[in-house]
């Protein structure tokens, strides 16, 4: 045993140490309020558990099989594959736009940027209200409705009618609406962090600013940022359930259409109706999409790997 | 209380976590006069029910009963409260039957000795299982079909007193101002739920516990609901829903399903301009009317099962004067006692007398064994038949089968 | 001929986003109108622009309803959510220091540990979070309503990315004079890395804020409700009082408001200094 190795060894005991300093306290907390609670779910998916979390009636894979054998929860999911497909480019190259836009206005700059921000400052709750009561309710006094009838449209029933769907219209602009702004933010926060010299090095370069500044500066500069937005893209979209609950349902229920996995489980099984076990296969099952999901489509972007 | 004003003022910014945090919870047993009892209500729209019940537990004698006033999904919450130790001792709802099965409310059956003819059957039962008592009705809430009298007679309308009559009704009364039903923001999916079953003659679930719509008739009524949606005179998207009369007294709709507590409103507004109907029979049904009941339960996890026993006795078979003031005073109900419901003045005339009526005549309780799986499912299919125009024979087989499956389920339990 | 194209970009540039802001401000618009309308006007049957007077009234009948503890609520709400913010900036960053930057052998396992969560949605991990909490006493306590809250998986993450590309060559200097991870991170990283703090924080205080589920089964007394409780109250499941549910909302976002406005300093200096243009 050589001085050498002790001190190395010492050194690693050393970064350790240091470590769990920064990490540890986030660490427990996250255990013990986070993994403690999971991994009782997960217990209870194995279990019938109605109206109790302490379940001792084991059913091994029964509440899977009666999941993934409801019509009703297989076509939410693939709703929501569908959506989040559509959601998560729409969002993402709506808010990088928004932020490289107001990233280079000259003027009023903080002002564009607290106008697009302050939605996310809304709660989900506030702008369905919003949405389903003034904005897009579906009697003729509705503002959308009014500017429809300034052209002589008729009315519309935008969260009523099933044909053709214009629900989907609601949910995706109050979606838009109160997203954008959050991931503009982080954005902006990244863009800011691009070294100034690249883009004067790019010019000397006879790099033309615009599109081929953007592609072979901005976007690689953005993706460690990239990584993180579209990863909370796609959870968030899989995970919905605030605006569609608030626009969509009614005191007894919700419609078929336009159900997020979650708010089909709440039904189900998480509501008034405690079928715990089946809604913890339900989590699981959806758990296990978003992870596909996730690393199916950092590896179609080249994301996800390694950032450094 | 747990988190007190001094509490609060303590916590500046700086020092409030900690000094919040040595708080404690406070629950149980203070000194003083008996134990102290946790009773939920949900929140009900009528000002002066909060301070009512209120009124009612200060002033009963061997306990200090706190009443918490639950804005929000309610019957989640009292779920999850069951499920602990820090829930109510007395809480007003409907106990599920997996609620009463996984032994989380206690026996009242008892409470019930000399009085439980003077029950409302129609509220009793769907809080009876296996001949046992788990809730003591407290009020008796029913929906009804308004309509608007000047506007049919206008229109050369009789009030319908069948659903192809109302179909029928609906189309004549839609004007490019005005629909002829309104029957939620839905097509009537959510509110209807088993009621136009209940109009063709048929069940839920019978009482010997099997699908109730097993039979080719559903799908007939059914597909007439469909007929409302697509003849484009039902009014959809309103600002506010069915259960809230707004879009009926707003001159949006000539006829409005909603529930019986908006009659105040809507004859303040109206005076006598309106007429209540029960939802209209189709074939050899009678017509119906849905009746819902909060109960007065016990969680099993109460620390004081004796005494909240005793405190619902006092409450909700003793004290009738209470009980008279809680059902009639504020919002508008029926007493769930048919004693009282008799001699209440404000149910004696006009549209409330007809209300009253309808109600003994046509009314129907949601069973028991009716669970919100079956629900849900259930509803999907409504849902798809109304507005989707979905085959009403396939759809409702899929629910037989999955109601089926459910009530082995239930059944396997008990 | 060059500088012309720039021009006329930059000016549609601009057109575009004066209408997106446009767009952007109209629901502001309704929340305002409507809560400042009377019951008759908001659920007049034709549209009009303003409503035929503004009753500043609804804001005062707001905080005297003696049904709603609506001012106590905000209390709470800003008490819970300053707290939750402070919490949470200080254990995430913290955590998402350690995990870019101190080499630790496990430390990609932690990290995914805690990127796992992020998966896994929380209305399902609910009722177990619910009865811990409740075995913990903590029913109707700062305590119930602030600590389970102090540890989002995703400001640990934002912040991790964030320092991942945060340039090296300071804290290298640092640690070549002989300054350690912990001063290192106080006195160099922390007061360069405001824009993230400023972000993540603006989040989580919004979020804290907007909060519903849990404050209104943690919070069972009146005394604990938070401003989103306060705010759910106006809908029954009998009436829906139309303008009051709009004011409360209106009123309900403005602190939030107040909050992006301070925040937005940072954030601002952060973007400034970058002299990208």
């Amino acid at each position: 045993m050589t001085a050498h190795g002790a001190t190395a060894r010492r050194r690693v005991r050393n970064r350790a140490l240091w470590f769990w300093t920064f990490v540890g306290p986030f660490a427990v907390g996250l255990g013990l309020f986070t993994y403690v609670p999971l991994l009782w779910s997960v217990a209870l998916s194995f279990f019938d558990a109605h109206n109790t979390v302490t379940p001792t009636d084991f059913v091994g894979l029964d509440n899977y099989t009666a999941l993934l054998s409801d019509d009703a929860f297989v076509d939410s999911l693939r709703t929501f594959l569908v959506f989040t497909a559509f959601i998560v480019p729409t969002t993402y190259v709506f808010s990088l736009a928004l932020a490289l836009m107001v990233n280079r206005v000259r003027r009023a700059r903080a002002f564009f940027r607290s106008v697009f921000f302050l939605p996310a400052a809304c709660s989900y709750v506030v702008a369905a209200l919003i949405w389903k009561m003034s904005l897009f309710n579906g009697v003729r006094f509705g503002l959308a409705n009014t500017v429809l009838g300034w052209f002589g449209g008729d009315p519309v029933a935008w969260l009523s009618g099933t044909d053709p769907p214009w629900y989907w219209l609601v949910i995706v602009t109050v979606r838009l609406w109160l997203q954008t702004g959050f991931y503009m933010i982080l954005f902006l926060a990244g863009l800011q962090r691009i070294d100034p010299g690249l883009y004067e090095a790019a010019a000397v370069d006879g790099a033309r600013p615009g599109r081929q500044v953007l592609w072979h500066i901005t976007l690689p500069q953005l993706r460690a940022t990239s990584v993180a937005v579209v990863l909370l893209l796609v959870i968030n979209a899989f995970q919905a359930f605030d605006e569609f609950y608030n626009l969509l349902s009614d005191t007894r229920g919700y419609p078929p259409y336009a159900r997020p996995p979650l708010v089909y489980l709440y039904y189900l099984a998480l509501g008034q109706g405690q079928n715990l076990g089946l809604g913890s296969a339900g989590a699981v099952i959806l758990s296990l999409v978003v992870v596909v999901v996730t690393v199916g489509q950092a590896r179609w972007f080249g994301l996800g790997g390694r950032e450094e | 209380m747990t988190i007190s004003r001094r509490t609060l003022l303590a916590a500046g910014p700086a020092a409030g976590l900690l000094t919040a945090c040595g708080s404690d919870t406070g629950r149980g047993d203070d000194a003083g006069a008996g134990p102290r009892l946790s009773q939920w209500y949900h929140q009900y729209g009528e000002t002066g029910t909060e301070q009512a019940v209120e009124r009612y537990a200060a002033a009963y004698p061997k306990a200090k009963v706190g009443v918490q006033w639950r804005p929000g999904n309610y019957d989640q919450q009292t779920a999850a409260a069951l499920l602990t130790d820090s829930g109510p001792d007395v809480f007003e709802g409907s106990p599920t039957l997996d609620q009463i099965q996984g032994g989380q409310v206690v026996d009242l059956t008892d409470l019930l000795d000399g009085v439980r003819d003077d029950f409302h059957p129609a509220a009793l039962t769907p809080k009876t299982y296996a001949g046992r008592i788990w809730g003591i009705p407290q009020v008796i809430d029913t929906q009804l079909l308004y309509y608007r009298k000047s506007l049919l007679s206008d229109a050369g309308v009789r009030p319908p007193d069948t659903l192809d009559a109302l179909v029928d009704a609906a189309a004549r009364l839609t004007t490019k101002k005005v629909k002829g039903l309104f029957l939620g923001n839905d097509g009537g999916a959510g509110v209807l739920g088993g009621t136009p079953l209940y109009a063709a003659g048929l069940r839920l679930v019978t009482d010997d516990g099997k699908v109730g719509f097993d039979d080719p008739a559903a799908a007939r009524t059914l597909a007439r609901l469909h007929r409302l949606y697509a003849g484009g005179s039902l009014l959809l998207g309103a600002p506010a829903d069915w259960s809230d009369p707004s879009a009926f007294l707003q001159g949006l709709t000539a006829m409005q399903w909603s529930g019986l507590w908006a009659l105040p409103r809507v004859q303040q507004e109206l005076g006598d301009d309106f007429g209540v109907l029960p939802f209209p029979g189709d074939g050899p049904g009678a017509a119906a009317v849905p009746v819902g009941a909060y109960g007065a339960a016990v969680s099993a996890r109460s620390r004081h099962r004796d005494t909240a026993k005793d405190f619902v006795k006092w409450l909700w078979i003793e004290r009738t004067d209470y009980q008279e003031d809680f059902a009639l005073s504020y919002g508008f109900h029926i007493p769930a006692r048919i004693s009282l419901a008799k001699k209440a003045d404000r149910l004696k005339t006009g549209a409330a007398a007809d209300a009253v009526r309808l109600t003994t005549e046509h009314g129907y309780a949601q069973p028991l064994l009716w669970t919100p799986a079956d629900q849900t499912a259930y509803q999907d299919a409504l849902s798809r038949i109304i507005r989707g125009g979905a085959n009403p024979e396939s759809e409702l087989r899929a629910v037989v089968r999955k109601v089926s499956a459910e009530l082995d389920r239930v059944r396997r339990k008990s | 001929m060059e500088d012309a194209v720039v021009r006329v970009g930059r000016a549609l540039r601009l057109v575009l986003l004066v209408v997106l802001a446009l767009l952007f401000l109209v629901p502001f618009y309704l929340l305002v109108r409507n809560g400042l309308s009377s019951e008759r006007d908001v659920t007049a049957p034709e549209w009009a622009f303003f409503p035929s007077e503004l009753r500043w009234a609804n804001v005062q009948e707001l905080f005297d309803d003696p049904s709603v503890p609506f001012a106590r609520s905000l209390l709470n709400s800003a008490l819970i959510a300053v707290a939750t913010t402070a919490g949470t900036l200080l254990l995430a960053s913290l955590a998402g220091y350690g995990l870019a930057r101190v080499p630790y052998r496990h430390a990609n396992k932690v990290f995914y540990a805690v990127l796992g969560t992020l998966v896994v949605p929380a209305a399902v991990t609910f009722v177990p979070s619910f009865v811990l909490v409740s075995s913990l006493g903590w029913i109707s306590t700062y305590r119930g309503l602030i600590v389970p809250t102090l540890f989002p998986a995703f400001a640990c993450f934002v912040f991790r990315q964030y320092f991942l590309g945060f340039p090296t060559e300071l804290e290298d200097a640092a640690q070549v004079d002989g300054l350690g991870y912990w001063r290192t991170y106080w006195l160099i990283v922390v007061p360069n890395a405001r824009p993230v703090f400023a972000a993540v924080g603006t989040i989580v205080f919004i979020g804290a804020w907007n909060s519903f589920l849990w404050p209104l089964v943690i919070g069972q007394d009146r005394d604990a409700w938070t401003v989103q409780v306060a705010l759910s109250s106006f809908t029954t499941s009998q009436v829906v009082r139309v303008h009051e549910l709009f004011v409360a909302a209106a009123v309900s976002i403005l602190p939030l408001l107040a909050v992006f406005l301070c925040f937005q300093r940072w954030l601002v200096a952060g973007v400034e200094r970058s002299g990208i243009d």
